[in-house]
């Protein structure tokens, strides 16, 4: 069985946002509701100042916050599957918005609007393709909370293709946010086979969690540059 | 500090052990294992999909992309695969939402023509929709009658328009029409770094070698945020860092994304980095840690001058002499003589001394401490940094690569607008090369690759300062004596006063090809007070700002939608061949700039001319344009590609690209170990001797044909053979006393440049809120000082005019410093709305351009700073 997780360098991250673009054009962005988000913030004083640039998608927790939170209120819109990612069932989701006031990251976004790209002036690209096309994860629905599914949608044509070895490798098998970087600052992968790339990276690089301490166990982990806070 | 995400976090609860509710299965999981390979998007049909392999043009770096479309819909841009081992691993957000500049409901979509004469900022043109037929008999009559008075009269002007259909078609037009005037943006870009570049090595085009570099020294590149090269300069640093030592240190008063990343910043004051590098040198000088054999053997350095500034030639009046330490005579550098670098030396009586001693002795007084008091950086700082840069250099060490022996200099001084955007841009990068050749950098292993070396001897003469001008941009004048490049920003000013320059002609009609110059210059509104002196059309794919002034408005397609055969960069591994491809036309447009060109000349029956140009321009040997026929665009990229590479078409439109990894002898072995290495050869320009006697020519020319608008004394300084402190106190410095800040300008990645991409929905709206505007980057304790905080607007005030900004308080600036980006607070009403957020800084910006290059100066402006 296998287990998704990521490693974001934030020692090679230049803070350029290409993964945060392409999460939006893959995953049929509406403004409000950014799947994938950068937090940059400066360290020190002048002169002596550098800067920490920090993506953040889902965490796809081992115990996500998410999901508690949504059974707990019978909604049960929220899974967590075999390979570990947490998806959003938007038929099945009720809009409370409790997912989002406990994830520790601030992941889920509430989609109040379907927002257009261009108010006024029609559908333009991907908002043209009908929710027939699209994968259940691309159908949103206004007042419902979507995140990032880790590009689910690729990770499942993968197993559907037999071709779970090139997740993370191909580009039609690996999360946009991870082929797009141009200094190659994310490894996405198995964490369960120890000589995955993903594995051997969160090794070396001893790549931590961050907000350990709210115990959700995320599947994401952050190799911190110096003064990143975790 | 709270790591926080987007806005949402405030109150977000806080939960103490979730209780784990158990892994469920999802059922789609279930059901994508149990199921055959079929697409598992939950439809019942199978869309049409298509990957296409092309080439981003939305800046300069052209990565090679793979995008998908899905039903004819562009649905994805990832990195094309296959071009990492050449160019780009990963592609910016610009590139990755780069359908959205092609589906962008606010871009051009038909021929418009202005139907209010007036032009002016606050003037409606009043656009009136017309057919492409009556577009091109507009423009054709107009340029017809032009044609048989005075073809000089079109001017020609495009920017990244040059990337597109490429320069070669424009010259290729431009000559068959018979206009000098074909115009590109470089000096509003790196102009002064080429010229720089063409006066030591007699071409231009730099690159480290940075995958064989153990320190890089960038005095204010900035790959990470900006363009040319970044895409490999960002990818190669990384790994240098990670896997080969490589540390960087990053000279410039604003914390870029360079900066943040290295391993040291140093906040230098503006437009002071000249004497940052000149007490470097004069540190290593004095201790002697220069490569000696490297400035004999590749460089001028030995040269001898007189007082007079002059190098003593042979009898032939061309061949430098040196002196000869072995007999003790002038001589030239041929045989078995041994160049001095140093002393003073009597010949005919009259004193001389190698260029080098002219150079140490010109810097006597740029002591660190000096540099400290000009430049804000600390003496002690200036010197670690040239022990450190000549220690890095490892001077005379070899490394042998595939059985090569070669010069190992890891150590390089790299720049890119930070030198260079300046009055004295020359100069300054003139200082960075000449820092290099101290160590002996240029094209060893690890050092800073020149790009095909002596190329353009033409380029070590003196310019011919012609006078009167013939170009209406004053290329190669007595006004710009080395603007071999082009000068962007001079037409407009031309066109307002031709007869002040001496132009023999006035500019009737300018034609504009996918630039929205008087925006991306300085003393913005200067350059639309010219454009109301002419008709102008422009080609382009947005309503940028240009536009407004213009008379007609062709639309061009997107790169997304068009044929190219695709410009590319070359990497010290490595070079490719590319094409882009069309692979949707939501609009369906009918025309591109290409075949725009190819119906105008058909109209002015100069078809199989303009042809035949583009055959010369292109370079084209064995697979010509032909005359007598008609090409498509698709066509012309099929006889380009097959020139170039004598490989069919399907490979070109299956792959996007060929690629070659360079060897040895292509990468250390070409350049100057092949054009200046040695007795008997040309060298390097240490002393660049070309200066000296280009300002003479300067002087005889403005006294002989009585020329007022020109300051001797200014081109005197800016045409100095070697760079001195006085080119660090450009115009703005020695005049605008009561002007205490310094505005330094800058990229950033989420725009290009200022209209192609400030539509664009996804860079707006998906990258976060502080993309979708700019800035006034302001220090923290300035900001306390004037009480102000972040979010306040701000006013900026100049000799040129005043804007507002809204203020970002932080630690990454100098105190005496504002930084401000390009690329937004534009106001054309036909962008989206979200195009006008921001500081549209260009236009307080002072304009003095460098003399010698015509580059614009966007780095030495000054400016009050104050709460609005």
């Amino acid at each position: 069985m296998a287990k998704f997780a990521r490693v974001i360098d934030t020692n090679r991250c230049m803070g350029c946002r290409a993964c945060v673009a392409a999460c939006a054009t893959e995953n049929y962005y509406t403004p409000g509701a950014q799947w994938n988000a950068m937090v940059e913030y400066e360290v020190g004083t002048y002169p002596t100042v550098k800067k920490v640039f920090n993506t953040i998608g889902c965490m796809h927790c081992e115990q996500p916050a998410c999901k508690a939170a949504c059974d707990k209120v019978g909604a049960k819109a929220i899974s967590k599957n075999e390979f570990g990612v947490v998806l959003i069932d938007y038929e099945k989701c009720i809009g409370c918005g409790y997912c989002a006031a406990v994830c520790p990251y601030g992941v889920p976004q509430y989609n109040s609007a379907l927002n257009p790209l261009y108010p006024g002036k029609g559908k333009v690209a991907y908002e043209t393709i009908p929710n027939a096309m699209r994968d259940p994860t691309h159908r949103k629905k206004v007042n419902t909370v979507e995140k990032c599914t880790f590009c689910w949608h690729k990770l499942k044509q993968a197993v559907a293709d037999g071709k779970m070895d090139r997740i993370g490798k191909d580009q039609q098998y690996t999360p946009t946010c991870d082929l797009v970087c141009p200094v190659q600052a994310r490894v996405f992968g198995d964490v369960d086979d120890p000589n995955s790339a993903v594995s051997k990276k969160i090794k070396e690089s001893g790549a931590v969690q961050l907000k350990k301490n709210f115990g959700t166990a995320p599947q994401v982990y952050y190799v911190l540059t110096e003064g990143a806070k975790s | 500090m709270e790591l926080r995400r987007r806005s949402f976090l405030k109150g977000m609860g806080a939960l103490s052990g979730v209780a784990a509710s158990g892994v469920s299965f999802e059922a789609v999981a279930q059901a994508a294992k149990a199921a055959p390979a079929a697409k598992a998007t939950g439809t019942s049909q199978a869309p049409e999909t298509k990957t296409v392999k092309t080439g981003c043009a939305i800046c300069p770096n052209f990565c090679g992309i793979s995008a998908t479309v899905v039903n004819g819909v562009v649905r994805t841009i990832y990195p094309n695969p296959d071009i990492a081992p050449y160019y780009n691993h990963g592609i910016c957000p610009k590139g990755a939402s780069g359908m959205l500049n092609t589906y962008d409901p606010y871009r051009l979509k038909k021929p418009l023509k202005r139907t209010n004469p007036k032009k002016g900022p606050d003037e409606d043109p009043k656009w009136v929709e017309i057919s492409w037929e009556e577009a091109f008999s507009t423009v054709t009559a107009k340029l017809a009658k032009i044609m048989a008075e005075d073809p000089r009269k079109l001017v020609w002007q495009h920017g990244q328009g040059k990337y597109l259909i490429q320069e070669q078609f424009c010259k290729g037009f431009t000559s068959a029409f018979g206009t000098p005037n074909m115009v590109h943006r470089t000096t509003l870009c790196e102009a002064a770094r080429h010229v720089a570049d063409d006066l030591v090595f007699g071409s231009n085009g730099i690159i480290p070698d940075l995958s064989n570099s153990k320190l890089l020294l960038n005095f204010g590149a900035n790959y990470y945020e900006g363009e040319q090269t970044s895409r490999w300069l960002d990818w190669t640093t990384m790994e240098g860092r990670d896997k080969n030592g490589l540390k960087t240190i990053v000279v410039e008063p604003r914390l870029s994304h360079c900066a943040a990343k290295a391993d040291e910043w140093v906040p230098v004051r503006p437009g002071k980095d000249a004497v940052v590098i000149l007490a470097m040198a004069k540190v290593m000088i004095d201790a002697g840690t220069i490569d000696e054999e490297f400035l004999i053997t590749y460089t001028n350095a030995t040269s001898l001058v007189g007082a007079d500034g002059k190098v003593l030639k042979d009898k032939d009046g061309k061949t430098p002499l040196v002196w000869d330490t072995a007999t003790s005579a002038a001589k030239p550098y041929v045989g078995e003589v041994k160049p001095a670098l140093k002393g003073t030396y009597t010949v005919e009586g009259k004193p001389y001394k190698p260029a080098l001693q002219v150079f140490a002795d010109s810097i006597q007084d740029v002591t660190p401490q000096y540099a400290e008091e000009v430049s804000g950086v600390l003496a002690a700082t200036i010197v670690r940094l040239a022990q450190t840069f000549a220690k890095e250099a490892r001077i005379g060490e070899s490394i042998t690569i595939d059985g090569q022996k070669l010069r190992y200099r890891p150590a390089v001084l790299y720049s890119f607008r930070g030198l260079e955007a300046k009055e004295f841009g020359v100069q300054n990068w003139a200082a960075g090369l000449t820092l290099n050749m101290l160590v002996g950098s240029p094209d060893a292993v690890g050092g800073l690759k020149l790009n095909n070396p002596y190329a353009t001897p033409a380029y070590f003469d003196a310019s011919k300062c012609e006078y009167p001008p013939q170009r209406a941009d004053l290329r190669n004048s007595v006004y710009f004596p080395f603007s071999n490049h082009d000068i962007a920003q001079t037409p407009q000013l031309v066109a307002l006063d031709p007869k002040a320059y001496g132009l023999p002609y006035v500019p009737e009609m300018q034609i504009f090809y996918a630039t929205n110059r008087p925006v991306a210059a300085a003393d913005s509104w200067k350059q639309f007070e010219g454009l109301t002196k002419t008709f102008n059309v422009t080609i382009d794919v947005v309503m940028s700002e240009i536009c407004l002034w213009s008379d007609i408005v062709l639309p061009d397609k997107t790169y997304l939608e068009a044929w190219h055969f695709a410009p590319t960069r070359g990497t010290p591994l490595a070079s490719h061949t590319a094409i882009r491809q069309p692979m949707t036309n939501p609009y369906n447009l009918d025309q591109d700039a290409f075949s725009i060109l190819f119906e105008l000349s058909k109209r002015l029956g100069i078809r199989d001319k303009f042809m035949d140009e583009s055959n010369k321009a292109w370079g084209l040997k064995e697979v010509t344009f032909k005359p007598g026929r008609d090409y498509t665009p698709r066509e012309a990229v099929e006889v380009i590609w097959a020139d170039k590479t004598k490989k069919d078409f399907s490979v070109a439109m299956d792959q996007g690209f060929v690629g070659t990894l360079l060897n040895v002898k292509q990468r250390y072995l070409s350049g100057i170990e092949d054009k200046f290495k040695g007795p008997g050869k040309p060298k390097m320009k240490f002393y660049r001797d070309q200066m000296i006697d280009t300002y003479e020519k300067v002087e005889a020319t403005v006294k002989k044909n009585d020329i007022k608008n020109l300051d001797l004394p200014h081109y005197k300084v800016a045409l100095a053979p070697i760079p001195g402190k006085e080119h660090a106190f450009p115009t703005p410095h020695r005049e605008a006393k009561d002007y205490p800040f310094y505005i330094v300008t800058h990229k950033r990645m989420y725009r290009n440049q200022s209209a192609f991409t400030a539509s664009n929905a996804i860079l707006n709206q998906a990258l976060g809120p502080d993309a979708a505007t700019n800035y006034v980057t302001v220090n923290s304790k300035t900001a306390k000082d004037l009480g102000i905080k972040s979010g306040d607007t701000v006013m900026i005030e100049t000799r040129v005019g005043k804007v507002k900004g809204t203020a970002s308080v932080g630690e990454g600036v100098r105190p005496d410093v504002i930084a401000v980006s390009f690329h937004y607070g534009t106001f054309s009403p036909g962008l989206a709305p979200a195009a006008r957020n921001g500081t549209w800084i260009n236009q307080v910006l002072e304009m003095h351009p460098d003399v010698v290059s015509g580059m614009v100066s966007f780095n030495d402006t000054k400016c009050k700073l104050y709460k609005a």
